[in-house]
């Protein structure tokens, strides 16, 4: 597991080193007034979604995984690797986030309050969370280029879904209330909703990993 | 001595392809060389005994323990070479030794760092640059690092030199010098195999056509040369397949003493596993 880990940190190396990049330029910008400092969060949800994508797509091109299931780690461990590797970017680029956003606005950078812009990462590192957990078994069943496919249609579903329940919202429309108890208590129900989806991808991809043949 | 690995009715269907009731038996100190054409089912076989597919039939066990029930601790004691190397190409020799470390129970660094030396391959070069030559090594360095007990290597030398394969095979002979080690290796070049094998199992359309000690397959099949009208006097049942040509006759005869006792007057040679892979898989051939 540790050797899976470390080789996907260092067939990434370049890739990694090109989105903090990103972030420095985006971080600039941010500086600069250009965008919101808000938009860090939206890196976190960029790095945690491309960073295992590309892992799976480079594994692909070099069938990796045929060498790694004849070695000890085995089917479960390849699987376990992956989750584990994805777990591990969100978490990162999480942290990293909310360390430049609260640094930020601590330093009188930005007018949003750091507690807000702890929210902001969390939220994104959870609907990240969510999305890898819905991508992933598709990755591992049918390699990086035919799961982009569905990647798509998922992101389009999830961001034009929440921009189509904006515009409805600020355009008046009369949306359903939900009871404030369910309101107040929606953030930890979809941190709930988001590792249990994880937990289940896992099980769903160790599945499709046992009938696998290379 | 105990075995190494142990095949039994081994089956896998395919459909348009089937492995049929596979059996053989790599003893320990030893090295067992699989042959066959291609599509003939030598890496049907090896992935089978490596789980890396299903299947459908049969035992396979190494050293007394099932590939499949106790699939790690098995593979922890497999050192495997595969018929392409599978490292991503950005990864310089001593990444994939760190990655290997952290997969294998029993890596072993300073060995390895003794191979890339050995093999010429401690420099900054990434696997990208390397010759297919140079990413075998790199292979059959990572596998002996490993501290196998048994070697798996499915066509490991095809595409290599004969000066590269003549090193490696003199490093297959230093690791079954240990009674506790064995090496099951594919290959197409039987010459290879005639110099290294121990044991020999010839796979034809998925099923063992000849399986045995080396030295007494090539002391029992012999290759016989003669003309036409010759050939059409000899009893068939003593041969194991015949080429008829322009200018002459070839078969390979199945037991060459006995051939010889009944036709005394014709000359049988020694046959080569070559002779003995293509006419047993021909059989007869105009």
């Amino acid at each position: 597991m540790k050797g899976l880990l470390y080789k996907d940190i260092v067939v990434l190396k370049k890739q990694i080193s090109t989105l903090l990049i990103f972030v420095v330029v985006y971080g600039g910008f941010c500086v600069a007034g250009v965008f919101d400092f808000s938009i860090i969060g939206a890196l976190i949800a960029v790095f945690g979604l491309t960073i295992p994508m590309s892992s799976v797509a480079l594994d692909d091109t070099s069938h990796w995984d045929r060498y790694a299931a004849a070695t000890p780690a085995g089917r479960k461990g390849i699987v376990a690797g992956k989750y584990l590797f994805t777990l591990l970017v969100i978490l990162i680029s999480g942290l990293a986030g909310t360390v430049i956003m609260v640094g930020l606005s601590l330093a009188g950078l930005s007018d949003t309050p750091p507690v807000e812009l702890v929210g902001i990462s969390l939220s994104c590192a959870t609907v990240t969370l969510l999305l890898d957990a819905i991508l992933l078994p598709f990755l591992l069943k049918y390699g990086a280029e035919k799961a982009r496919v569905v990647s798509m249609i998922t992101f389009v579903i999830i961001f034009g879904g929440a921009i189509l329940l904006g515009g409805m919202m600020n355009n008046g429309v009369n949306m359903p209330q939900l009871p404030s108890w369910l309101a107040a208590a929606l953030p930890v129900v979809f941190a709930l909703v988001s590792v249990g989806g994880f937990a289940l991808s896992f099980a769903v991809s160790l599945g499709i990993y046992a009938r696998k043949e290379f | 001595m105990n075995n190494a690995l142990e095949v039994s009715h081994l089956s896998k269907d395919y459909g348009a392809f089937k492995l049929d009731d596979v059996s053989f038996t790599v003893p320990g100190g030893t090295i067992m060389g699989l042959i066959g054409e291609n599509g003939a089912g030598k890496s049907t076989t090896i992935k089978c005994i490596l789980n890396l597919i299903r299947r459908d039939g049969g035992e396979i066990t190494v050293f007394g323990r099932d590939n499949r029930k106790e699939e790690r601790a098995v593979k922890g004691d497999i050192g495997v070479v595969l018929d392409e190397v599978l490292f991503h190409d950005v990864l310089r020799p001593r990444q994939v030794g760190k990655i290997l470390a952290g997969l294998y129970p029993n890596w072993d660094m300073a060995l390895f760092d003794r191979y890339l030396e050995k093999f010429d391959l401690t420099g900054k070069k990434t696997v990208k640059e390397f010759s297919r030559g140079m990413k075998m090594k790199l292979a059959i360095g990572a596998a002996f690092a490993a501290k196998p007990r048994l070697l798996i290597l499915d066509e490991a030398t095809s595409g290599l030199d004969p000066v590269v394969r003549d090193e490696i095979l003199d490093e297959f002979l230093e690791f079954i010098q240990d009674e506790d080690h064995a090496i099951l290796i594919s290959s197409h070049i039987t010459s290879d195999l005639e110099k290294a094998a121990d044991y020999i199992t010839y796979l034809h359309n998925g099923r063992v056509a000849v399986s045995g000690a080396k030295d007494e397959l090539l002391d029992t099949y012999g290759k016989l040369v003669c003309g036409r009208s010759e050939l059409e006097q000899v009893d068939r049942a003593l041969l194991a397949g015949s080429r008829v040509g322009q200018f002459g006759c070839e078969a390979l005869v199945k037991d060459r003493r006995a051939f010889a006792r009944r036709y005394p007057a014709l000359t049988v040679d020694p046959a080569t596993l070559e002779d003995i892979m293509v006419f047993t898989g021909k059989g007869d051939a105009q």
